[in-house]
This record gives structure tokens, C-alpha cells and sequence, in this order.
């Protein structure tokens, strides 16, 4: 997945209260935030929608006291992070989580068999990773959906570099020996992960 | 470097996180340790496995449910402005004149409290023994005030919201890029780098940090200890932070490092040091980490054994160095071993 690129103005330009450059913010992050959260709650949409509008909002109302001082995409993070940690606490175990809607892949290029088998191993690996504890969960989501650097999650995280190896390493040893059953299909090439 | 196993490299290999010079020794180590091949099957397996996650989108309505939130704050907010106006003129005139006193920036909006909508910069907030007040700063965050509390905003402006707690307790949450947000007690200043915790501040001017998310900094003249959630600090006048721990480490813990950090007599620290090293789990490295440029150095060297048994230090960080207090090599380390408590 493609980094988003926001550059000063576009921000400086919402500190100025434009609200254009905000849709533009928003447009271009929102699908990020939202599938972070919605991977995050194992799919229920309504909790994924609510923390992607509680951001914006949050964002909307103290953009302009951002002041440069750290990257905005890690305060951004930082933000989805915090929220989703908090209302993971705050709702504790009254979540009844496994209500994980069909996922639309929207590649085109594939076939509907590959879209099928795509979707299926997806649907598989988003299970696992959100039987996974808070902090792994959210450190493979900033890797996989933002692609960021271990040192720029860990700015988000506020941790070692070191940390997040460890916590990725940890992650991709749980995907693999519970999904182990996809290892030759997978090593057959049968499909292109 | 990696003349040991090197699985801990693994996904910071496969991601292409190394420097030329690791890599390389990581692919020398793989081609001659059957062990780390396995180890680094499983873990690239589980990194193509999650390669397969693809962006969801975010359903149309959001943007407008975004804005029409927003616009609500903004009426709700112009309501009770426009209740309070038409309500209380003369108030509203005093709190204009009050205003261009001590107007430093915005102001706080105040529920909870009767006779107090907002707090401005100088203003002073006293909860008693059974008022709790909810305190919005600016739009950055929000902290719960209980009761028998006293605090006085001090600064509030684009650039820093500072408010001084002088007794009493608060749970502060916030929303703000690191370092905008400084609640100042006697004994040391709170500073957020985006978080929620609690803050109290006790009789004598000691005050007690719990971070329940993200993390704070408390500072005191250059000194600062950062404190992680699910760990507590206390502070005292005159001497600022004392050394954090974790909730869940021991009594016998907890109460050695308040004798440590309280200071006593040499034998009795001797005696508490020893407690503290009996008790330490790996994640009270934290406490103990922070312990090293507060004690002799006897006693740091003693620290050092114990975190080295936890996590060995990077190999040009050594025992002599720790104990002078090496610039260089306490940072090379805490890069190390902060893990065992994040």
C-alpha cells in the first residue's frame, strides 16, 4: 500500500481553517483509519465508523495546535492508536466480537476464483490478528495498512525500534502457526500474497 | 554482532529494516544455523500472510456524520453561551472585563460546578467535598476534577495549556500533539506526550502519576522520568520524580523503592536495594533502570548484574561505563533494554 503524501500547505491550510484542504486530510486518510480500526474490533463496522469519525473530529478541532514538532502522520497514528486502545478498554469484554462482514477486495485484475480465494485468506488472517493482544495487533495494522518504518511506529508507539521487531516477530509466529494450514498452498505459489 | 542466534532480526530482515552489514550477518548466521532458517521460514510465512490485508473503505457517510459533529459541538457550545448571556448580563460584562485582565487565549469550558461556566487564564477552580467538575481544555482534551480539589490555569494558548493542580485529584485525557499539556504540582510538572492517567497531590506536596494510557513525562529542574502506562510515580518537594514501577510489581517492591527514593541511612539502603533486586521481575526493569543515576555507584553496579541477567547490553556498553553514567553507552542501552517494560 502506497504512503499517503500530505505536504505542509495542505496542512498549514487547515490550521488556517480551510475546509477543503480538510476534505483532502480526510480523503486521504480516512480508509486507513478506518480499516485499522475496523481490523482492530474484528470487523464490526459500526465501532470502526465511530473511532474514523471521533478522529477526524478530534483532528478537526486541535489542527491547529499542531506545530510541526513531530510528523503528522505519527500524531495522526498516535491518535487512532489511543482511541482504539481506549475504547477497547472502555467497552471491555462487552464486545461480542466474530461479526466479521464479507470484505470487498476490489482488485479487478484477479479472477473471481482468485478473488474468492483472496478474500477467503484475508478474512482468515484478519481473524487471527484480532485474536491477537492490543499491543501486537496494533503494531502489525500500522505495518501492513500504513507500511510505516519500525522507527516511525515507533514514534507512534512510543517504543524501541527494538520493540517493535520483537512485537512483529511475535505477530508473524502467531499468523503463522495458526494459519499454518495455508503453508503449501501458499509455497505452491498458488496464490500471490 | 549476531554471533548468537539471530531470530530476533528476523522480521526486521524481511522487511528490509537492517543495515547492509546485518543483513549480510544475518544471511552468514542463516546459512549455517538450521534452527534460525526454520524460525526464519515461519516468520516470512507470517509476513506474507499478513501482506494479504487490504484497505476497507471508510462507508460515504462519514465525512458529513464528521462534519455534523462538529457543527453540533459548535451549537451546542453557542447555546449555553447564548442561556448564560441572556441569563446574566452583568456576569457576562464582568466576565469581559475579567477577560481582558487575564486573557491569555482561549478559555476552559467548566460542567458540573454551578456559578462556574468557564475558566480563564488566573482563575482559580475549587471543587469541595462533594463536587466533581468536568473541564474541557480548549479543544485538546478534557480532565475530570474530584472533589476536594483545587487547580488554577495558567497558561492556555496555541502553543501550551498549562494549569497548576495545588491539591486534590484529577484523571486528565487528552488528544494533543506531545508536549502541549502541563499540569504543574509542587514536586514536579506533568508534561503529555499523549496519553490519559491520573494525577493527585497529596498534604505535604507530593504528588502520585498513574498513566492508564500512553505515556507522561514528569520533569523537575532537567530531571525527567518518563512513565509508561500501567505504571505509577511519585514525586516529592524538593526532589522531584522518584523512581517509577509497575501496578502489578510486589508490596515488598514497591514499599523498598518508596524507602530508596524517601533516602535513609546507608545500611537501610543497602537492605532496600537488596529487596528490590530479590524482587524484580523483567517488565520492574523499568524501576530499576531508573534507579541507576540515584545511587552510589556500588550499588549501580549491583543494578547492572541484575538488568544485564535480564537482557544483555549491546556489546559496547559495559559494566565500568554504566556505573560512571557514560552518556553514550546509558543511551546505547536504554535503546535495549526499554523493551522489557514497553
Amino acid at each position: 500500500m502506497a504512503k499517503p503524501i500530505i505536504d505542509d500547505g495542505v496542512i498549514e491550510a487547515c490550521q488556517r481553517g480551510d475546509s477543503d484542504a480538510f476534505r483532502l486530510l480526510f480523503e486521504t486518510y480516512k480508509d486507513r483509519v478506518y480499516s485499522i480500526a475496523l481490523c482492530f474490533f474484528d470487523g464490526n463496522e459500526a465501532i470502526a465508523k465511530d473511532i474514523t469519525q471521533d478522529v477526524f473530529v478530534k483532528l478537526l478541532t486541535a489542527m491547529s495546535q499542531f506545530q510541526n514538532r513531530s510528523e503528522f502522520s505519527t500524531w495522526l497514528y498516535r491518535l487512532v492508536t489511543n482511541t482504539c486502545l481506549d475504547r477497547k478498554r472502555a467497552f471491555g469484554r462487552l464486545i461480542s466480537f466474530g461479526n466479521s462482514p464479507e470484505l470487498e477486495i476490489t482488485d479487478q485484475r484477479k479472477s473471481v476464483e482468485e478473488k474468492y480465494i483472496q478474500r477467503e485468506l484475508e478474512t482468515s488472517v484478519r481473524k487471527v490478528i484480532a485474536g491477537m493482544k492490543p499491543k501486537l495487533r496494533i503494531t502489525v495494522l500500522l505495518k501492513y495498512f500504513e507500511d510505516l518504518s519500525y522507527d516511525e511506529i515507533a514514534a507512534v508507539l512510543g517504543c524501541s525500534k527494538g520493540t517493535v521487531a520483537s512485537r512483529l516477530n511475535r505477530a508473524h509466529q502467531i499468523l503463522a502457526r495458526k494459519l499454518s494450514n495455508l503453508n503449501e498452498a501458499l509455497a505452491s505459489g498458488q496464490r500471490d500474497v | 554482532m549476531f554471533r548468537k542466534h539471530v531470530i530476533r532480526h528476523l522480521s526486521a530482515y524481511c522487511h528490509g529494516e537492517l543495515s547492509i552489514n546485518e543483513r549480510l550477518l544475518v544471511e552468514t548466521h542463516l546459512r549455517e544455523c538450521r534452527r534460525c532458517r526454520a524460525e526464519y521460514d515461519e516468520i516470512r510465512f507470517g509476513a506474507r500472510l499478513a501482506s494479504a490485508l487490504s484497505l476497507s473503505d471508510a462507508p460515504e457517510s462519514t465525512w458529513n456524520d464528521v462534519l455534523k459533529l462538529r457543527h453540533a459541538a459548535r451549537r451546542q457550545r453557542w447555546r449555553r453561551e447564548a442561556v448564560f448571556a441572556g441569563s446574566a448580563v452583568a456576569v457576562v460584562i464582568a466576565a469581559i472585563l475579567t477577560w481582558n485582565s487575564f486573557s491569555k487565549g482561549p478559555s476552559w469550558e467548566v460542567t458540573g460546578l454551578r456559578g462556574m461556566p468557564r475558566l480563564r487564564a488566573g482563575e482559580v477552580l475549587q471543587t469541595d467535598s462533594s463536587s466533581t467538575a468536568q473541564v474541557k481544555v480548549a479543544n485538546i482534551g478534557q480532565i475530570t476534577v474530584d472533589p476536594n480539589t483545587r487547580i488554577r490555569l495558567l497558561v492556555t494558548r496555541p502553543d501550551q495549556h498549562r494549569l497548576a493542580l495545588d491539591r486534590g485529584k484529577l484523571e486528565a485525557t487528552t488528544w494533543a500533539p506531545p508536549r502541549l499539556f502541563i499540569v504543574e504540582t509542587p514536586s514536579a510538572a506533568a508534561v503529555d506526550l499523549g496519553c490519559k492517567y491520573t494525577l493527585e497531590v497529596e498534604e505535604d506536596g507530593g504528588s502520585l502519576l498513574h498513566v492508564t494510557l500512553g505515556l507522561v513525562a514528569l520533569e523537575r529542574a532537567g530531571r525527567e522520568t518518563i512513565v509508561p502506562a500501567g505504571a505509577f510515580c511519585r514525586t516529592r518537594p524538593g526532589a522531584g520524580p522518584g523512581t517509577p514501577f509497575f501496578e502489578d510489581s510486589s508490596d515488598q517492591f514497591q514499599s523498598a523503592l518508596r524507602a530508596l527514593d524517601s533516602g535513609t541511612g546507608v545500611s537501610e539502603r543497602a537492605r532496600q536495594l537488596e529487596t528490590i533486586l530479590r524482587e524484580a521481575r523483567v517488565r520492574d526493569a523499568l524501576s530499576l533502570w531508573h534507579l541507576l543515576p540515584r545511587v552510589d555507584p556500588e550499588a549501580r553496579g549491583l543494578i547492572y548484574d541484575r538488568l544485564a541477567r535480564f537482557l544483555p547490553p549491546p556489546a559496547d556498553v559495559t559494566r565500568d561505563g554504566i556505573i560512571a553514567l557514560d552518556p553514550a553507552m546509558l543511551d546505547g542501552w536504554r535503546k535495549v533494554v526499554s523493551q522489557l517494560w514497553q
